[in-house]
């Protein structure tokens, strides 16, 4: 192989490459920025949904409050945003006509919630508790969160001294008590979170990031009749073709390289306030950080999906003969690289040595592995070499379609199942 | 005598269409070219040239028959002939994103011509084709004629003794035709050996030292000027041209 003149074709695609606009913005700018601004988005839009719900009062209706349960109000008006409380101290006990008429405020949208409390004499602040709400309403769904948040925190107050008067401590009353306690650290949820998302958008930023190069370097060259230029450089056409292979895999490259650095940049910046907003906690329990050693396997994905999905590409844009033509023929691929992840999304799946050997599928399960620090050193093995062999696979066949003059100089009108159909049969070019 | 540079000998090409079968686009060809001369090949459209001078180029390969430039075979030793060779036709786009400096440079890199002088090569031909000017803008910013400066300088950037024009000046203006046969008159005059094709005849009349007549895929005659006037009692080549293809006289 003369690699000096490889290394000079391959800069001149890529200096090429790099003055179009659409490779900037396929194959470096959406893959950098896409994520941080959707995550952005998302961010602004749970903080705007969170302050219009914080800057509405929660119209509240509490009939029949018992006087052992005054501190209600007290924790209600003590959580955030504001609320509007109207006692109903008569009828003591509700008739079903109070009810109806209370039904009928809340879906009409003139109330928020209402808890209707039907005491019993003893003990005294035993209570059979009503909350009404409209789950229609996102207004009313939020009032009627306020009010359990605040009536559970009432209850347990108030059972702990009733059973204090009765001489009994917690847990002799307590008996069937259940407590949840996730195990997992800040640092591996924020793992768990990030294996389901990065794979999915690592692969299809590397699809993304090859398809223009692929369809450029070859029905771009057709299209703009540089592809004859090009046939008669003193160079063997392997040359020229393995050129043009590496610059298409260094676009899928660098569009993932790019995209999980921005992904992991987000997590952190982004997704951590988020879910701490939509989990209404502080935030603490998720960590987004990757294991150092999960660093190499990202990017040694990377070049084997770039490798990969590069050289499927160049197979099917070879024969494309105008840009549209290389559009139609290539989209498939991203379909097909994007189904296994999609598939695999079930976090139960383990990365076993046969699943090592499907090219693609061995991928996202790798890179998920690494992501929460597992990294399965036979597994890995079998990626590689399964990766490998399915890139030198689809070289021979471009190499050997290639080969074919009527493929080499734009005239054969078909793809390649077309192509494949027609192999035995006589082949040649137009005048 | 200059040295033959390109020999061809029952050169033939057949293609196969679905449509239409077996095409036989160029069938028996034989000629030579010299340095220092410019060997015309003078045909109707579809007649073979293209396929000709793609054969010898190495961008199609024959069928049968062999073709030779500068003792190189182009089917088994494709590299070299390309090397030996410049090959300049309409349907031999530049790069639209590259500068003209860095597509001089790319092609006299690819083509091997020596790295240590390519600058100076460089710099030499920006200055013989007056791009100047324009040596540092992208091929797409440039006029058709500054394209074809650029066109023309790439194909001689690595100084090839052979030269293959195929109907260079199809949608040229008459000024930028005529500036591209002068320069390939003055590579002539550098010692080139130069295939010229076009249908043109004025053109034909104007430049080249022999001229071939072919049509159909065959050479129906091949001589100077003056040898083909002899042997059809012809003046004109529009006239010279009508006889061998149709076998009719047109003074008659």
């Amino acid at each position: 192989m003369d690699w000096t003149t490889i290394r000079l074709l391959y800069l001149s695609e890529l200096r090429s490459a790099l003055r179009e606009r659409s490779v900037l913005i396929n194959g470096i700018l959406i893959p950098l920025l896409l994520y941080p601004l959707m995550m952005w988005v998302m961010f602004s839009g749970i903080l705007f949904v969170t302050a219009r719900f914080e800057s509405f009062a929660s119209r509240v209706e509490i009939a029949g409050l018992p006087d052992e349960h005054r501190g209600l109000l007290e924790r209600l008006e003590e959580d955030e945003g504001r609320i509007e409380i109207t006692e109903i101290e008569a009828p003591p006990t509700p008739t079903a006509a109070y009810r109806e008429e209370v039904e009928s405020r809340l879906l009409a949208g003139e109330l928020d919630a209402a808890l209707i409390f039907e005491t019993s004499v003893d003990p005294p602040g035993n209570a059979a508790v009503s909350l009404l709400s409209n789950g229609s309403s996102d207004q009313s769904q939020a009032a009627r969160g306020r009010l359990e948040r605040a009536l559970s925190a009432e209850r347990s107050v108030w059972l702990d001294r009733i059973a204090e008067q009765h001489g009994l401590e917690g847990d002799e009353w307590q008996v069937f008590e259940v407590e949840s306690d996730n195990l997992a650290t800040g640092r591996q949820m924020g793992q768990f979170v990030m294996g389901m998302m990065i794979p999915l958008f690592f692969v299809l930023m590397i699809a993304n990031g090859c398809v223009y190069p692929a369809i450029d370097s070859t029905a771009g060259e057709r299209e703009r009749n540089t592809w004859e230029t090009t046939s008669t450089l003193a160079t063997r056409r392997i040359h020229v073709v393995a050129a043009k292979y590496f610059y298409v895999a260094t676009m899928g490259l660098v569009a993932g390289a790019l995209n999980a650095a921005a992904m992991v940049v987000s997590f952190r910046s982004f997704l951590g306030p988020l879910l701490a907003r939509i989990g209404g906690g502080d935030g603490s329990g998720f960590a987004f950080e990757l294991p150092l050693t999960s660093l190499p396997v990202l990017l040694l994905t990377a070049v084997l999906l770039g490798a990969l999905i590069a050289a499927a590409m160049m197979i099917l844009a070879a024969f494309a003969r105008t840009f549209k033509e290389g559009q139609s023929m290539v989209t498939p691929v991203i379909l097909l690289v994007i189904l296994p992840v999609l598939l695999l999304n079930d976090p139960s799946m383990s990365f076993t040595p046969a699943l090592a050997g499907i090219p693609v599928v061995n991928v996202v399960l790798l890179l998920r592995q690494a992501i929460a620090g597992n990294l399965l050193w036979l597994q890995l093995g079998i990626t590689v070499l399964a990766n490998a062999a399915a890139i030198a696979a689809c070289l021979w066949l471009a190499s050997r379609i290639l080969r074919v003059e009527e493929i080499a100089t734009g005239s054969f009108e078909g793809n390649l199942f077309q192509f494949l159909r027609q192999r035995g049969r006589p082949v040649g070019g137009k005048a | 005598m200059s040295t033959v540079q390109v020999e061809v000998q029952g050169l033939t090409k057949n293609f196969f269409d679905q449509s239409r079968g077996e095409i036989n686009a160029v069938q028996e060809v034989d000629f030579e070219c010299r340095g220092a001369e410019i060997f015309g090949l003078l045909g109707a459209n579809g007649a073979g040239k293209t396929t000709t001078l793609r054969m010898i180029s190495t961008v199609l390969q024959p069928t049968a028959g062999t073709a030779r430039v500068l003792g190189h075979d182009v089917v088994s030793d494709p590299v070299e002939v390309r090397r030996n060779l410049g090959f300049y036709s309409a349907s031999t786009a530049l790069y639209p994103r590259l500068t003209a400096r860095e597509t001089l440079t790319l092609f006299a890199r690819v083509n091997k011509y020596p790295a240590e002088r390519t600058k100076s090569r460089v710099e030499e031909m920006i200055e013989r084709f007056g791009l100047g000017d324009y040596a540092g803008a992208r091929i797409e910013k440039l006029s058709s004629g500054m394209k074809q400066k650029v066109s023309i300088a790439r194909t001689v950037v690595h100084d090839p003794p052979v030269l293959i024009f195929d109907e260079p000046t199809v949608g040229l203006d008459v000024l930028n035709a005529l500036d591209l046969q002068k320069a390939i008159q003055e590579l002539r005059d550098d010692g080139k050996a130069i295939l010229f094709s076009t249908h043109i005849m004025s053109e034909a009349e104007r430049l080249c030292d022999r001229i071939a007549i072919i049509d159909k895929g065959r050479i129906r005659a091949c001589d100077g000027l003056g040898g083909l006037r002899a042997a059809t009692s012809q003046h004109y080549l529009e006239d010279i041209f009508v006889h061998y293809v149709t076998g009719n006289d047109t003074t008659a």
